[in-house]
């Protein structure tokens, strides 16, 4: 179909396009080369299998935005099918060979191609309406978040560089098949380029032929020239998703992996965190889950990854040659948004790509106090009382197992006799006088179903999950360190904790030491005990509840059926939140933020009231000593004293088979 | 121009203290050594003089259950010798130390010697003041402030007053200075700093010979009988506030 | 015959309130003891300010113009002389910026044993003994100098008016050698001053750590407003910079006793007691049943100050009417 000069052109611009996006590809690899870890070569057939399911099946889209994703959909199926198309293109452009007016295979090609190009142009318009005459909330970012100048003109601008890309690829492209059915007649097999063909029928022979070779230039010239753009644009994703998605992530997601000395530039991150850079399509969801920026702080997870990706983009050469970048606080995150995470793993959770930029926080909060950069001197104090009595309450080690002291019996000593289930307490639970109530609940309850349970006493201390994600490695392997020598030393068949961060560190944390212990948290222990008939409910409940689900359980630990089970059993009317379950929304005191001076403004676990308040319940029931102390506050910070009550599903079962008498406050 | 901060290991409040069978000491068996809260301070404001002029810093510290860890903690702070002081026993008392110091600051070498003003157990004088009578130097106490001039051997301290009120003197060197808090809060040691440290094993120990020193006769330790314990006022909030303001009325403090 | 020598602290031109709390103290004990009370004093007109001390029998005076301003060093060696010609039974010094600065060295100095933290100082049979505190308040220590010695007194512990009495003391001016001070005065910085003088107030309502947050202020600013008070804290909320240092109450701040002191959210360290325990009415607010706070206050409440702190404004507003 092209002409010998065509040809000729061609050739010399795909040269020279390739040659140039060769260059550019090849930095881009060569940069996020710089970082460290290794390349894992395990499973991959099972790792594309998994990622070709996820991808075609928009699982990760599937999250949150749903409309969205179904648009996204359009445009990545067509996308998919225009590799095909694309060739086919070029080889009719080289042979003349065409694939109109033919049945059977082709047939459905065409009509698959004609189908597909429509949705696409509009999946394509309703997205660059939606940026740019919606203008959700979602694509906004907190007055403080650092960002790198000129990144939200340069979104923009990268938005509009890749729709107009796609709209007048595809929409050249579909043209060219209307002018050609325009010639040629219609094509049964392409309806809709048929339809708009009947436009240019009346049109002289020789349009019809300048409009067929236009639109193929434009279609296929526009590939070519939008090639050597890949390494700048967000749209890159289009091979790094896929790949990040089939790298994956540690299990659970958010897990830390060995501990090294942390982070301050780019090229100190592991490699994965740069190639997230280069994943990111800059969608924020994670800035909407993300509990700190929904509060109004300065972190975003989703500005991490962009001004990341930035710096990349306009340092490439010679990042990739080598050179040193500046530290990541200067330009990427700044230190107050490095210490508001809560490393709740909202962010990594709800990434459509695959990204983890709390991992890349924690590493920077490793090198901040290595390098003894603690702003907050309260968080400061906590360490050095973690350090020092084995708690965060600086209380001594002794009066670990006071709680005990107001039980009518006597709590086994996991240290010196053995015991069916070791009850790994946590600080909280055991110092706090709010939570000390609610453990002495679980006591009763595990004594009154014949458990035969003990405690660590004086032996136990903070599990280190905390420590590790405030960055204090040295920390977290002291703790771990103590409390693995005790565990070793004790003879048990399973652990019990009613703290999800202590349940994630034994369970998951431990085995950077070589340790997996069998946990289970207290709300399974109690389901299985009302399943066997060892606790019998002689009252429901019959309150109307709401039920938060604690990030280290729900999200981490995918613990999220138990807590319910037992809120049915007990005979509560479940009202569920609208963030729950895995999209649970941070209560704001994990990563150490419990342990760190109060911010001004609204707190997470205010916000999350407010949420609850709008179900028409007025019981809040939480399944974390965090939690607990948390929402309890938040209750009378928030103005709903009187109105809402929190209290925890032990607090409900115990009620339901009689164990204590009404143990709820009134509301 | 060196440095040497003079530091103490006193019992932990933490904890409850036991007394002796005989009421006139302090059980030491049941004590749960930490550093004194005012060394602390000390060592941090030596260490803000060690980045600002390039000093040298060393520690001293008296051998007990807990100095390994200030040892190395105070390596891991950045200062460059670290010594453990061995020979004396728990409960020998701050004019014991100060005389042990004495005997060993020579060997150590020293321009300035900062220690923290007082501790929870010096009741037999604080260690800064005597050590400066022992060695002839001049002392300032209440320290709140410290910038050296090493050309012209003289310090420029702040000291604090009650109410607020701050002085400036200037002070030749060698002296002893009394710290009672850092310009900027003490620095923070990584755990895993403090690890590495520890595992090279860089601190030294020097011995000291326990000294004679006068001391006043100890009749007794004893837990303070409070004569006075509030009368709690009881119920809900609402009704404490009712009753606080019956009182308030009653003795006039209600004025309109 | 050997005295119990006062040192007495100067605030300026006049004389430190502390000063008379160490006179009635060494007062009591020269007459215990069967000595003369002498009372050290430091700087030019030091013989115009001995009329002052008329408690002591002697006033002891050391004009050194170089000691215009108190020096650490500069005083110590004055003192030492004097107490090396004078030898007295006992020295008396404040448990204070300046004696801290005197006592320590002078022992070291003279060999004599030193009592810190006293509480209170009496005589038994020509010994002289004294109970200090220590451990933060936790334990009190009995000790005895059957010698000589020297004893620092902490502010607060006894009542001044013994040492107001009116009297006509010898004065003495002691020969020493020109002070050669290792330690100049070189310049003062007054505390802030700020709007609100706390020592002269009535009520007082004072906040400590237990408040949490600085916004929670306004919860306290109220009910000081309610009451016709001002508002006073504690030196951790000061060093955090949410009050200024003129509203510092305790022993490195101010010292105040006014008719009301609402305690709120303060544990009741020594520090801080020292600044507050003798007001008339001290009423305590703190969920811990066992602060330390509720032994000096007169009435207590044990609850959350979020529950309670809104109550009283409350209450108060509407008796107030």
């Amino acid at each position: 179909m092209l002409t010998p000069l065509e040809r000729v052109l061609f050739l010399a611009l795909a040269a020279g396009c390739l040659a140039y996006a060769a260059v550019g590809f090849r930095q881009v690899f060569a940069a996020i080369r710089r970082g460290h870890g290794g390349f894992p070569r395990d499973r991959w057939p099972q790792r594309l299998a998994r990622t070709a399911v996820q991808v075609l099946a928009h699982q990760t889209l599937w999250r949150t935005r749903r409309p969205v994703a179904v648009f996204h959909a359009f445009i990545l199926f067509a996308f998919t099918d225009y590799f095909l198309v694309n060739v086919a293109d070029l080889v009719e452009g080289f042979t003349g060979f065409s694939a109109a007016h033919r049945g059977g295979v082709w047939g459905i090609y065409n009509l698959v191609a004609d189908v597909l190009s429509v949705l696409a142009l509009v999946g394509m318009t309703y997205f660059l309406v939606r940026r740019f005459v919606f203008r959700p909330k979602s694509f906004r970012f907190n007055p403080q978040v650092m960002l790198l100048p000129g990144v939200e003109a340069g979104i923009r601008r990268d938005s509009l560089v890749v729709g107009g890309f796609i709209l007048f690829h595809v929409g050249s492209r579909w043209l060219g098949q209307a002018f050609k059915l325009a010639a040629e007649g219609p094509d049964p097999w392409q309806p809709l380029a048929s339809a708009v063909s009947t436009l240019f029928v009346g049109m002289p022979e020789q349009a019809l032929e300048v409009g067929v070779h236009a639109t193929w230039w434009v279609a296929l010239g526009l590939i070519l020239l939008f090639l050597p753009y890949f390494p700048r644009s967000k749209h890159i994703h289009l091979f790094f998703a896929p790949v990040n998605l089939a790298l994956g992530l540690p299990q659970p997601p958010g897990r830390l992996e060995a501990d090294g000395k942390g982070a301050a530039r780019l090229e100190e991150l592991p490699w994965r965190r740069i190639l997230d850079a280069y994943a990111c399509i800059m969608c924020n969801r994670c800035q909407d889950v993300c509990p700190a920026h929904q509060t109004g702080r300065s972190l975003s997870p989703a500005a991490l990854e962009i001004n990341k990706r930035y710096y990349l983009n306009r340092h490439l050469r010679e990042f990739s040659r080598g050179a040193p970048s500046p530290p990541l606080w200067e330009y990427a995150i700044s230190v107050d948004a490095v210490w508001a995470c809560t490393t709740c793993s909202a962010c990594v959770h709800v990434c459509p790509v695959g990204n983890a930029p709390m991992l890349d926080i924690v590493e920077i909060r490793k090198r901040l106090l290595e390098e003894g950069v603690v702003p907050d001197t309260n968080l400061q104090e906590v360490l050095v009382k973690l350090g020092k009595y084995g708690n965060s309450f600086g209380k001594p080690e002794r009066q670990r197992g006071q709680w005990t002291k107001g039980l009518p019996f006597r709590v086994k000593d996991a240290r010196r006799e053995t015991v069916d289930v070791l009850w790994f307490v946590g600080d909280y639970a055991s110092f706090d006088p709010r939570v000390q109530e609610v453990t002495r609940t679980v006591a009763r309850l595990l004594h009154h179903a014949g458990v035969d349970f003990g405690i660590l006493y004086e032996g136990e201390r903070n599990s280190g999950n905390d420590a590790r994600r405030v960055g204090e490695a040295g920390l977290f392997e002291v703790l771990a360190e103590h409390n693995i020598r005790l565990l070793d030393q004790a003879t048990y068949r399973v652990i019990l904790t009613t703290d999800p961060h202590s349940l994630n560190a034994l369970r998951n944390e431990y085995q950077a030491l070589g340790r997996r212990y069998p946990v289970v948290h207290y709300t399974e222990f109690l389901l299985q005990l009302l399943e066997e008939g060892r606790l019998k409910v002689v009252q429901p409940v019959g309150r109307r509840v709401t039920y938060h689900d604690p990030c280290y359980l729900a999200r981490y630990n995918r613990v999220t059926e138990a807590p319910r089970g037992l809120l049915r059993r007990v005979g509560a009317e479940l009202v569920e939140m609208p963030r729950n379950r895995e999209n649970t929304f941070c209560c704001g005191a994990g990563g150490g933020r419990i342990w760190m001076r109060e911010e001004p403004g609204e707190r997470p676990s205010e916000s999350r009231i407010r949420e609850a308040a709008t179900l028409g319940v007025d019981t809040f029931v939480v399944a974390c000593p965090k939690d607990y102390t948390m929402y309890t506050d938040a209750v009378k910070t928030a103005g709903y004293e009187g109105r809402m009550v929190v209290c925890d599903v032990a607090e409900l079962v115990a009620q339901a088979v009689g164990v204590r008498a009404e143990v709820l406050a009134q509301v | 121009m060196d440095v040497v901060v003079c530091c103490k290991l006193v019992p932990d409040l933490v904890e409850e203290l036991e007394v002796n069978e005989a009421g006139t000491d302090l059980d030491w068996a049941a004590v749960r050594w930490v550093l004194n809260e005012f060394d602390d301070h000390a060592l941090e404001e030596a260490l803000l003089l060690k980045e600002s002029t390039g000093a040298r810093v060393t520690v001293l510290v008296p051998e007990a259950d807990g100095a390994e860890e200030v040892l190395y903690t105070a390596l891991a702070k950045g200062a460059d010798r670290a010594i453990r002081l061995t020979g004396l026993p728990p409960g020998a008392g701050s004019r014991a130390l100060a005389a042990a110091f004495s005997q060993v600051l020579p060997s150590v070498g020293y321009d300035v010697i900062l220690t923290g003003v007082q501790a929870v157990d010096d009741v037999d004088g604080q260690v800064g003041g005597l050590l400066s009578g022992m060695l002839g130097l001049p002392y300032v106490g209440v320290v709140t402030g410290v910038e050296v001039d090493w050309q012209a051997r003289r310090a420029v301290v702040r000291k604090e007053y009650a109410g607020g009120v701050v002085e400036e003197l200037e002070v030749d060197l060698p002296a002893v200075l009394g710290v009672q808090s850092a310009r900027k809060p003490p620095r923070y040691a990584p755990v895993s700093k403090v690890r590495q440290l520890m595992r090279e094993g860089k601190a030294e120990a020097l011995p000291a010979e326990l000294p004679a020193v006068p001391r006043a006769a100890v009749r007794r330790v004893f837990r303070p009988q409070t004569d006075r314990r509030a009368q709690i006022l009881q119920g809900p909030a609402e009704q404490a506030a009712a009753q606080l303001v019956a009182i308030l009325e009653e003795r006039g403090l209600l004025r309109r | 015959m050997a005295e119990v020598m006062v040192f007495a602290e100067r605030q300026g031109d006049s004389l430190a309130e502390v000063t008379y709390e160490l006179l009635a103290a060494g007062r009591q004990l020269s007459e215990a003891l069967g000595c003369e009370l002498s009372a050290l004093l430091v700087g030019p007109g030091a013989g115009g300010l001995a009329s002052g001390l008329g408690s002591a029998d002697v006033v002891v005076c050391a004009e050194d113009p170089q000691l215009a301003h108190f020096t650490p060093d500069g005083t110590l060696q004055v003192l030492e002389a004097a107490v090396q010609e004078r030898s007295p039974r006992l020295v008396l010094l404040p448990s204070t910026s300046q004696g801290l600065d005197l006592a320590a060295p002078l022992a070291a100095r003279t060999g004599l044993p030193l009592v810190a933290y006293c509480r209170e100082l009496w005589a038994e049979d020509g010994v002289v003994v004294a109970r200090s505190q220590v451990y933060g308040g936790k334990l009190m220590v009995e000790v005895a100098l059957p010698e000589r010695g020297i004893a620092c007194l902490l502010p607060g512990s006894v009542s001044a008016e013994a040492g107001r009495a009116p009297g006509t003391p010898r004065v003495e001016f002691l020969s020493v050698p020109a002070v050669s001070a290792r330690a100049r005065f070189r310049q003062r910085f007054e505390a802030e001053a700020g709007d609100v003088d706390i020592t002269r107030e009535d009520i007082l309502v004072a906040v400590g750590r237990g408040i949490g947050d600085r916004e929670n202020l306004s919860l306290v600013e109220e009910l000081a407003e309610a009451l016709g008070g001002a508002v006073c804290a504690s030196r951790p909320l000061v060093d955090s910079g949410w009050l200024p240092k003129n509203r510092q109450v305790g022993k490195s701040g101010l010292v105040v006793k006014p008719k009301l002191y609402l305690a709120v959210g303060i544990s009741g360290a020594p520090e801080h007691l020292e600044g507050m325990k003798d007001s008339e009415l001290i009423v305590a607010v703190n969920t811990d049943a066992r602060a330390p706070i509720f032994d000096v206050a007169h009435y207590g409440v044990v609850a959350d100050l979020f529950d309670f702190l809104p109550a009283l404004t409350e209450a108060v507003r509407q008796r107030k009417g």
